[in-house]
């Protein structure tokens, strides 16, 4: 029962090594799951960041290339003995490419319950536009 | 390890450690290792080693650790995107249940999704307490997606250590 269990979970997925560049603070760094979806004029994006506050998380659209990271202290002190464990701590890190362009000014992030959600709306030139068609 | 440099599916994607490891539980590390190891050779064929759904149908199902010392046993949960609200605990003689449900947000029409790996849905983990705990004294608290329970122990077995004076004759 606990083997089909364990197969079963949503599991906290490593960044891959070869996509970022070497970091100072030791530790594990883990790949957010994310959703991003887009309407006719925003781009939405879903993070889970279970364990980030809003002070942890930095959000760095630089150029293309959307960058979410954060930091997360470890909380277990080193005086528990540890009985079962499922899940890793350590910071998160993602980065995307995007290829519309955003209204950087108008660009929204906000954190709740572990939940980063950002709003990039697309600049007035990336919107389709309906073309009328004139009978002949 | 070789296997999984050949499996082409996997090329590229995560599990390269990053970085020199400072974790606590070098074995426990080492046993998720092993796991992630065999998960991820299974996923590459979309069957798990148990006939389990392929990745990407699979509901919520939060990750648990539990730790203790000597005072109390701890039980933590990642739940982001969950209220306290919406996270039940109970709690019998030897297990304490979570229960609760990820909601999915509001999504408009006409959305085009291009990631689609968060996963929402109820979920129910019962999770066996080792030990004899004082059930009146258990608290919660929910912070930052992060389900914190303090499950303190009751001390029956332990009795005071008192100091024997020899005497000498």
């Amino acid at each position: 029962m606990a083997e089909v269990e364990k197969s079963r979970e949503a599991k906290k997925q490593e960044t891959p090594g070869n996509i970022i560049t070497e970091r100072i603070r030791t530790g594990r760094i883990y790949m957010p799951d994310v959703d991003i979806s887009e309407d006719r004029d925003n781009l939405v994006l879903y993070a889970d960041l279970p364990g980030a506050g809003d002070e942890d998380v930095s959000v760095t659209l630089e150029n293309d290339v959307l960058t979410i990271e954060a930091k997360i202290l470890p909380e277990k002190s080193d005086a528990h003995r540890l009985s079962h464990a499922e899940y890793g701590t350590g910071d998160y890190f993602r980065s995307f490419t995007i290829n519309e362009p955003i209204d950087r000014e108008k660009i929204e992030a906000k954190m709740k319950d572990g939940v980063l959600r950002i709003v990039l709306p697309k600049k007035e030139e990336a919107k389709p536009k309906q073309i009328k068609i004139h009978a002949g | 390890m070789a296997m999984r440099t050949l499996a082409p599916w996997r090329w590229g994607r995560r599990s390269v450690p990053v970085g020199r490891e400072m974790e606590a539980y070098p074995l426990d590390v080492f046993q998720r290792e092993m796991n992630r190891l065999f998960d991820d050779f299974f996923k590459g064929f979309g069957l798990r080693p148990f006939g389990e759904e392929i990745e990407g149908t699979a509901a919520f199902y939060p990750q648990v650790d539990m730790t203790e010392d000597e005072k109390a046993v701890y039980v933590t949960a990642e739940l982001p995107g969950l209220d306290e609200k919406d996270i039940d605990i109970n709690l019998s003689k030897d297990s304490i249940t979570i229960k609760g449900e990820k909601k999915e947000e509001r999504e408009e029409k006409g959305k085009e999704s291009y990631y689609m790996e968060r996963s929402f849905g109820s979920f129910t983990r019962v999770l066996p307490i080792p030990v004899e705990i004082n059930p009146d004294k258990v608290e919660a608290t929910f912070k930052k997606g992060v389900l914190n329970i303090t499950l303190p122990k009751i001390h029956k077995e332990k009795k005071e250590q008192k100091k024997i004076q020899i005497k000498s004759s």
